[in-house]
């Protein structure tokens, strides 16, 4: 019971450091026929690693779809998901938690589909719904909702625009809008990819070229490219080598071949002039301030572990990559974002981390990943919304997060229950928003004009003082002191107000009720309206219900994604 | 570790002993005390950094390598100082008394010309966003390597800027962000009665209790953690250290009564408490234009600071055992523009000044030298990693120990090439 929570967290989070440990400490014959240096030996004090992981020191044979050229809907695709996380589980004989009741899948669809809790009255509406098939019909509500193009375009423009010290003078808002509109009016993924590889122009005109202002070196350019669009981690072999893949620096800066001609405004610039950035590709690619690192190659354009493609000099080279990286016979893309999709679903990829597809770190179901990605973007032309029905509709995911007597201790990559996952700080936001409003306020409040001009909103000044650092697993808790301390003693989450408005006119049992629908989005139990009485003998009622409200916000329940 | 622990640990006495001491009426012997029990404890001398940090890039030809009788000289002159041959600029009148305790390194010689990657390079020693990993800056190692964890104040604090963050060492050794010192750290106090605090953690652990029995979750267990922390922090007596208030009115007006002023104060008073690395911020040195103006006003405010805080930390018989760093992340070109109507300097990474004070270096002394005009190191040049490599060697940590980032790869604390500056021990 001491050590169990530990394992929990660290079953998932280091399973991929395990793996790369694992190729480091114990069999330099991964690394092909580099020699090992004196950083592998340091490394040999690592964890354990589980069998499973050491049969996969072969090179991983190509898994074929078992759904090959078939078209499978949403609901026969969900029931495949379940036939393969059950089968793992039943030959590792694990026994997966019982089903999310309805409080559970309530609150977590809403956040992950549209990044915000229910209101009271939605969240009551839903328990006390017989309709059977109510969970389904949820998941269609919420997404045909334009919150869910705002939450996605929250996360992939976190994917999309690195922060870096470059980017702070930059504007990211077209770049949000233009992906929000995007998802919402069910763009196939691929053509979203290729809109943004290809934005060409005036960041006023095409909110997607922020794309290239906010990566606007080569480097940087194939970095993003190749990690969020391929699932590969290619940073390492822009010097050297790659010390844990087959990938050679020539791989690397084949890719960057096709971003040498591209040409964006700084940002900085951009803003002393007042004018917006643009984006272009010329006809040669640019010498000295192209921002090359003295580890740069010159060589030809090269598809990541394919062909050169037969190109002139003075052609537009993006097109051409473009095409490559969204076809559907591209051995990476569909992957890569059926793996991202599933992560923030199911609160870690079959392939963890998402960022770092490679024969050293296998999927855990890799027949069910090779599926998916078949069925997004042959069988339903990379249709988004598509797998997020399929997913949403699986047992897997309507599982439990509560672990029952036989599985606390089971791999994350199981899915014996459902993973937790820490609300991000626009979820948080936004769900405090809905809370302390009960759904009344918009949730984008307004901006406001700071001291030196700058418009700003609440909501960003938010998200900045609780941002974790990039790439960070979901399952992460990351707030410190200074963050808990604002949540507790701050004005605008001790609001007295809010109770008070939320619970007029009730009685005390409907009161309570309220505060605990409005906040966890599920009805008191007995307890803790025992534990509410026994407050009430000490002090009045309205303290006790700002008291009530207060404690819940600042719960482990509200702040997590269970 | 029993993970299953009572939240907080807080009983209602504790409550009422808060509220009886309050946060005023702790006099400076009630300090003594602290500090004496905790060296009776302790033994060891535990290290401690200040680092000033001059955001900008402050010019170093117009306040400690100064060129009288150059082309480029500029408008200020340089003074004598309490070690022979040492000589500083006019404006830094109290610190030249002060020059016995310090070492002035004038061959600093980094690549790095922008300000976003080169306050990066400065406060790491990795170039930003190399091998896909978010490095921790010095502070973030500190609070790791000698930071004391039964500290109920993170080993790591910021004053007036953010700082750089703890990178893949994650969140236990983010910096504690205090925007104003003077303010001290924000919202440490209840909106509501002590009493009805109390009730509300009493509220909060029944809920934690149950939900952490349901779901047995690591992030449910660091939230708690967190909160812990913080709470501890609120009913510490170490909090106190945050409330400038509790300092005489002349400390106040000695360390000069600015912003920066009050931060140099707040990080004294830091360390007494134990913190390991506190980092105060002074910007606006980017002196494009205006540079002499502006290079007045900003001396202006670092020197009765940096010779209070000198001073102080003596006194208290902090020195030793405390380093403080005065820098910035490059300096300014020896040759002055005029593009606007009042002249500049703009920046120069290939030789500019750093000062260490403290911490048990050989103090009194100049190394490196640049040219006449200032325009190349000719003696000793030190790089960044050098330089990280001194400090850390300094505070008692090891600079080449490796720590394990997330992707597995094994970093070390001070990247390869780095030689400690052998003159400072």
């Amino acid at each position: 019971m001491l050590v169990q929570p530990y394992l929990i967290r660290f079953a998932v989070g280091t399973a991929a450091l395990a793996a790369m440990a694992l190729l480091v400490g114990f069999d330099p014959a991964i690394a092909g026929d580099k020699k090992p240096d004196a950083k592998q030996k340091t490394a040999k004090a690592v964890p354990a690693v589980p069998a499973k992981v050491q049969q996969s020191k072969e090179k991983v044979a190509v898994v074929k779809p078992s759904t090959e050229g078939k078209q499978l809907g949403y609901l026969e695709l969900a029931n495949l998901i379940d036939k393969a996380i059950d089968t793992r589980l039943q030959a590792e004989k694990v026994i997966p938690s019982e089903r999310a009741d309805d409080s559970e899948f309530l609150r977590r669809v809403y956040l992950d589909i549209v990044g915000h809790i229910p209101t009271a009255e939605q969240a009551a509406a839903f328990i006390d719904n017989k309709d059977a098939n109510k969970r389904a019909k949820l998941v269609e509500e919420l997404l045909a909702s334009p919150d869910y193009g705002r939450h996605m375009a929250d996360m992939w423009k976190s994917l999309l625009l690195p922060r870096n010290s470059d980017n702070r003078a930059l504007q990211t808002d077209p770049m949000t809008k233009w992906l929000e509109e995007g998802f919402n009016s069910d763009k196939p993924w691929n053509k979203i990819v290729h809109e943004v590889l290809t934005a060409t122009g005036e960041q006023d005109k095409d909110g997607a070229v922020t794309y290239y202002v906010a990566n606007a070196t080569v480097d940087k350019i194939t970095d993003n490219v190749t990690k969020v669009f391929l699932g590969v981690q290619l940073q390492c072999a822009q010097c050297h080598n790659h010390p844990f893949t087959d990938w050679k620096q020539t791989e690397y800066w084949g890719m960057a071949a096709f971003f040498m001609k591209v040409q964006s405004t700084p940002p900085q610039m951009a803003a002393r002039n007042g004018s917006s950035p643009e984006v272009k590709e010329t006809n040669q690619p640019r010498r000295g301030r192209n921002g090359l690192p003295d580890s740069a190659k010159q060589v030809p354009p090269k598809f990541l572990g394919g062909d050169e493609p037969k190109v002139k000099a003075s052609d537009p080279l993006r097109p051409v990559v473009a095409d490559w990286i969204t076809s559907a016979k591209n051995p990476y893309f569909a992957k890569a974002m059926v793996n991202r999709i599933w992560a923030q679903f199911m609160g870690r990829g079959l392939v963890n981390p998402v960022d770092d597809m490679q024969d050293g770190n296998p999927p855990s179901h890799p027949e069910l990943l090779a599926d998916l990605a078949e069925q997004f973007a042959n069988g339903n032309n990379f249709d988004v919304k598509y797998v997020i029905k399929a997913i949403c509709n699986s047992q897997a995911y309507q599982r439990s997060s509560k672990p029952n007597s036989q599985n606390a201790d089971a791999a994350g990559e199981l899915y014996a229950r459902m993973a937790i996952k820490v609300l991000t700080p626009e979820q948080f936001f936004d769900s405090l928003r809905v809370a302390v409003s009960n759904g009344k306020a918009p949730l984008d409040p307004p901006t406001v004009t700071g001291p030196r001009g700058l418009k700003f909103s609440p909501r960003t000044q938010f998200v900045q003082f609780f941002e974790a650092e990039d790439g960070s697993d979901p399952t992460d808790y990351q707030n410190g002191i200074p963050q808990a301390l604002r949540l507790m003693n701050s004005p605008q989450l001790n609001n007295g107000q809010a109770a008070q408005v939320m619970i007029r006119g009730k009685s005390k049992e409907q009161a309570v009720e309220q505060l605990f629908l409005t906040a966890v989005s599920r009805r008191p139990k007995v307890k803790e309206l025992e534990m509410v009485d026994k407050l009430m003998k000490k002090e009045d009622a309205p303290k006790v219900y700002a008291d009530l409200l207060w404690a819940l916000l600042n719960s482990s329940e509200f702040t997590l994604n269970h | 570790m029993n993970a299953h622990q009572p939240l907080f640990g807080l009983s209602r006495r504790d409550f009422v002993k808060l509220s009886a001491t309050g946060v005023a009426g702790v006099s400076l012997s009630g300090w003594m005390n602290v500090l004496a029990s905790r060296a009776a404890e302790a033994g060891t001398k535990h290290k401690s950094c200040i680092l000033l940090w001059m955001d900008g890039g402050p010019s170093q030809k117009d306040t400690f390598d100064m060129k009288p009788g150059t082309k480029n000289a500029g408008d200020f002159n340089p003074i004598k100082t309490a070690v022979p041959g040492i000589e500083i600029s006019e404006n830094f009148p109290k610190f030249a008394e002060l020059t016995k305790e310090a070492t002035i390194i004038r061959s600093m010689s980094t690549a790095e010309g922008a300000h976003g990657r080169a306050r990066y390079y400065m406060h790491t020693g990795y170039k930003e966003g190399i091998g896909g990993l978010v490095y921790p800056s010095l502070g973030a190692l500190a609070s790791a390597e000698i930071g004391d964890p039964q500290n109920p104040v993170p080993n790591f604090v910021s004053i007036g800027a953010r700082s750089f963050g703890s990178g893949f060492l994650g969140p236990k050794y983010q910096p504690l962000v205090v925007n104003d010192a003077a303010k001290g750290v924000e919202n440490l106090k209840p909106l509501v009665g002590d009493t009805e605090f109390e009730n509300r953690l009493d509220l909060l652990k029944e809920m934690e209790d149950a939900f952490y029995h349901d779901f047995q979750a690591g992030s449910s267990h660091a939230h708690q953690t967190t909160y812990d922390r913080a709470v501890t922090l609120m009913k510490s007596k170490e909090a106190k250290a945050f409330d400038l208030s509790l300092e005489k009115a002349e400390t106040r007006d000695a360390y000069g009564k600015t912003k920066f002023g009050d931060g140099c104060l707040l990080a004294r008073r830091l360390v007494e408490t134990g913190v390991s690395f506190v980092e105060v911020n002074l910007g606006q040195w980017d002196t494009h234009q205006n540079n002499f103006e502006k290079v007045k006003e900003l001396s202006g405010i670092v020197d009765p600071a940096m010779s209070a805080l000198t001073k102080d930390l003596k006194q208290h018989g902090l020195l030793d055992s405390t380093l403080v760093i005065w820098m910035g992340e490059f300096g300014r070109t020896p040759a002055i523009n005029t593009r606007a109507p009042k002249p500049g300097r703009d920046h120069f990474p290939r030789a500019w000044t750093s000062i260490l004070i403290g911490g048990g270096i050989k103090s009194g002394q100049v190394i490196g030298a640049t040219d006449k005009e200032g325009a190349a190191v000719t003696d000793k040049p030190v790089s960044a990693l050098d330089f990280m490599a001194s400090v850390c060697q300094l505070l008692g940590i090891s600079y080449t120990k490796q720590n394990n980032a997330p992707n597995g790869r094994p970093i070390r604390i001070v990247d390869k090439g780095a030689t400690p500056i052998k003159e400072l021990f």
